[in-house]
């Protein structure tokens, strides 16, 4: 089955956040943090979010570990619709189920998705009965996200506040096997042992009864990473887990989790701003901007060849570690703005420097694919307006 | 090139902490001419910020002066800093040698308008300027820094990052500094502002023809905005030079693996370096080369005794025993 390669689709997500705080009456202002995002990451393959802070890269990632609850949208992980699994409240959970399914199972002529015949071959097989599909979601909800959650782990910014000061070393990474209940306490053990000497905590002995005080910010980084990849993940969330460490440490940690992936058979969603970081931890790349995705593809065609306005901005912004090399000027206008209720033409209109006179009055740009695997949001750029 | 604004010699502040001295700023020597701009580039805690404080004289009560000489000449000709008693040494504060703090943004007052904030300043320094004649001098400041003059009245929290950080720089410059030191001017800010704000202190140094010293982690940052580069590791510099000699010719094996360990945009794919271990406590360095336990090159010698701090090449200063030619690759044991 095709969907088998795929570790992580997520369709047209949305959170938005409530901007205003009211006693009483509908809350009418809403911040759009991820407002309509969709990709996906094959097995094998890294993917890189990048863009500015605001442009709700954080926020995408949170909602895939279950930290916040997607507004709507389609998460699918290994070929398993887990959106049920995202809500706390079983009521929005069948809510989903209805909307996305039930309704459209209703005229079968409707389905235009590979996934949702699938859905639909169940539907038929569970005996066309809409209760019977939606036990078959809700049955054990509360096991299957726990279940969830084993196969997506996160990595966080910053060692010095992701780690419990109160726990030794082999709790804090056992803790996760303790969760899910796996093995006796001596192959717990060995299992910590032998994870804390691959990400280069040698000999483990020495590291597992101290505290996180004891280390320093990169082996407290490595701790992290043992404990994201305890569970054997589908795929590691990886919120800028070097942007708080030094040059000198921070490559050895990009390669060790570089060197894991490969082992594990494991994909980062690797969350960033810095672009030069993203070439090396992925070979995909999604440029978010204000809650939208402006430019994706693989990564070296996205850098070298740039399309979208922003993109270019953002690499002509980048300060290059070499002082003969003159890399221009960004061209761009302004500074981020905040998306409160914004207006449906293109997020980047106010910013941009090529946009026209009918950008202003079209809806914002869909991704259209330019060339092979390399997408692009721009009316100007894919032709749909006289530059 | 003009008149030498500052000269440090062996310059020593150290922490007295419960366990012993921590040797922050260990025999620091250089000096900085008139337009120059000098970048201090290290990890946290090799004492880049320290050498700064010192300067200023805004230590702890813990740090302890221990020697040297810092000459500053403001055009009157050069003084001691170090021997001066803390009320004089106020008159040089801002007014000759001015600071922009890392994440400065965030010490704007919230409860004053920030054109007012700055005029204070300024009023403190030259107690005979009429308030009409410092709110000008604002308005022209912000121009220069890239604001509206008419944000002069607004408050902090109506202000962007970008725009703190520049209203920051307009405070700075407030009182015609001869010297300014940037201490990581643009490390919390998003990369197209940082752009900017980078590019505008260049305009703005090179037009007033101050002295600037920018500290930072990162060398791209460096590399954009100073003349010439000190790398700065565990309380001492270990090889300065003009920008350009530090990128393409590197003496020091620990400069050799930050130009290797930075990912870059631009340019082919490069397998990037790893330094094994991590800076050494500095309660209590290494013996010899404090860099030798982490060092490729490291012999005996290396371990035994401290590389001098020596000139090399006219203008290019290291301290290892083992220089490296030009052209030749370090292999770091990585691990």
């Amino acid at each position: 089955m095709k969907n088998d390669e795929i570790v992580l689709r997520i369709e047209n997500l949305k959170k938005l956040f409530p901007a205003e705080r009211k006693m009483f009456g509908k809350v009418k202002l809403f911040v759009h943090a991820v407002d309509g995002v969709s990709y996906e990451i094959r097995k094998g393959e890294s993917l890189a979010l990048v863009g500015e802070s605001g442009c709700g890269k954080t926020t995408t990632g949170k909602i895939l570990v279950g930290l916040y609850e997607p507004t709507s949208g389609r998460v699918i992980i290994e070929g398993e619709d887990v959106t049920p699994y995202l809500f706390e409240n079983q009521k929005r959970a069948e809510q989903y189920l209805k909307e996305q399914y039930l309704n459209k199972f209703k005229d079968p002529s409707n389905i235009d998705d590979d996934f949702d015949r699938e859905m639909y071959e169940l539907y038929e097989k569970l005996g066309k009965s809409d209760a019977k599909f939606m036990d078959h979601f809700l049955k054990n909800r509360k096991r299957k996200m726990i279940e969830i959650r084993r196969k997506v782990q996160m990595i966080f910014q910053d060692p010095y506040e992701s780690l419990n000061p109160r726990m030794t070393i082999f709790d804090i990474v056992a803790e996760p096997l303790n969760i899910h209940d796996i093995g006796t306490a001596k192959e717990r053990e060995e299992k910590v042992a032998a994870l804390l000497e691959e990400v280069g905590l040698t000999p483990a002995e020495t590291f597992m009864f101290r505290f996180p005080h004891e280390l320093s910010g990169g082996q407290r980084q490595r701790v992290a990473i043992a404990r994201a990849l305890i569970l054997n993940p589908s795929f590691v969330v990886a919120d800028e887990p070097t942007s708080m460490l030094d040059v000198s440490i921070r490559t050895g940690i990009m390669k060790l989790m570089m060197r894991l992936a490969q082992e594990h058979g494991m994909s980062y969603l690797y969350i960033t701003h810095d672009l030069a970081v993203a070439r090396y931890m992925a070979n995909k790349i999604v440029v978010m901007y204000l809650g939208k995705i402006v430019e994706m593809g693989e990564i070296e065609e996205v850098l070298h060849h740039p399309l979208h306005p922003y993109t270019k901005a953002l690499l002509a912004a980048i300060p290059v570690p070499d002082p003969e090399y003159n890399r221009g000027e960004p061209e761009i206008k302004g500074s981020v703005a905040k998306p409160i209720n914004p207006p449906p033409r293109c997020r980047f209109y106010d910013r941009c420097p090529i946009a026209t006179k009918e950008c202003e009055n079209l809806p914002h740009p869909n991704l259209v694919e330019v060339s092979k695997d390399h997408w692009v949001a721009c009316h100007v750029v894919v032709g749909n307006v006289k530059k | 090139m003009g008149r030498e604004v500052l000269k440090v010699e062996n310059l020593k502040m150290w922490y007295k902490t419960k366990m012993g001295y921590v040797r922050a700023v260990d025999g620091i020597s250089f000096s900085l001419k008139e337009g120059e701009s000098l970048g201090i580039v290290g990890e946290s805690g090799c004492g880049k910020t320290s050498v700064s404080m010192t300067i200023l004289r805004l230590l702890p009560e813990n740090a302890e002066f221990k020697e040297g000489h810092i000459f500053f000449d403001d055009g009157n000709g050069p003084i001691d800093l170090v021997s001066l008693p803390e009320d004089e040494m106020r008159k040089y504060r801002w007014k000759g040698i001015s600071m922009i703090f890392q994440a400065a943004m965030n010490s704007l007052n919230p409860v004053y308008r920030v054109g007012d904030q700055i005029v204070e300043a300024m009023l403190n320094h030259f107690p005979e300027m009429s308030i009409d004649e410092a709110r000008e001098k604002v308005a022209w400041l912000f121009q220069l820094v890239g604001l509206d003059p008419k944000r002069m009245d607004q408050y902090p929290h109506q202000y962007s990052g970008g725009m703190k950080q520049r209203a920051i720089i307009a405070m700075a410059l407030s009182c015609d500094p001869k010297l300014i030191i940037a201490d990581e001017p643009t490390t919390a800010l998003d990369v197209i502002v940082q752009d900017r704000i980078l590019k505008e202190m260049k305009k703005i140094q090179q037009k007033l023809n101050m002295a600037m010293i920018y500290i930072s982690h990162d060398i791209a940052v460096i590399a954009e905005v100073s003349d010439k580069i000190a790398v700065m590791y565990a309380g001492k510099f270990v090889e300065f030079a003009d920008s350009v000699t530090i990128f393409k010719k590197p003496k020091h094996p620990y400069t050799y693996g930050l130009m290797h360990a930075f990912p870059s945009v631009v340019g082919p794919k490069t397998e990037l370096t790893t330094i094994p271990g991590e800076p050494p406590n500095l309660l209590n360095p290494p013996k010899g080369c404090r860099f030798a336990p982490r060092c490729p090159l490291a012999t005996d010698e290396c371990w035994e005794k401290e590389p001098e701090y020596r000139e090399i090449e006219p203008g290019h200063w290291i301290a290892c025993h083992h220089p490296l030619e030009a052209g030749k690759e370090v292999k770091f044991d990585e691990k």
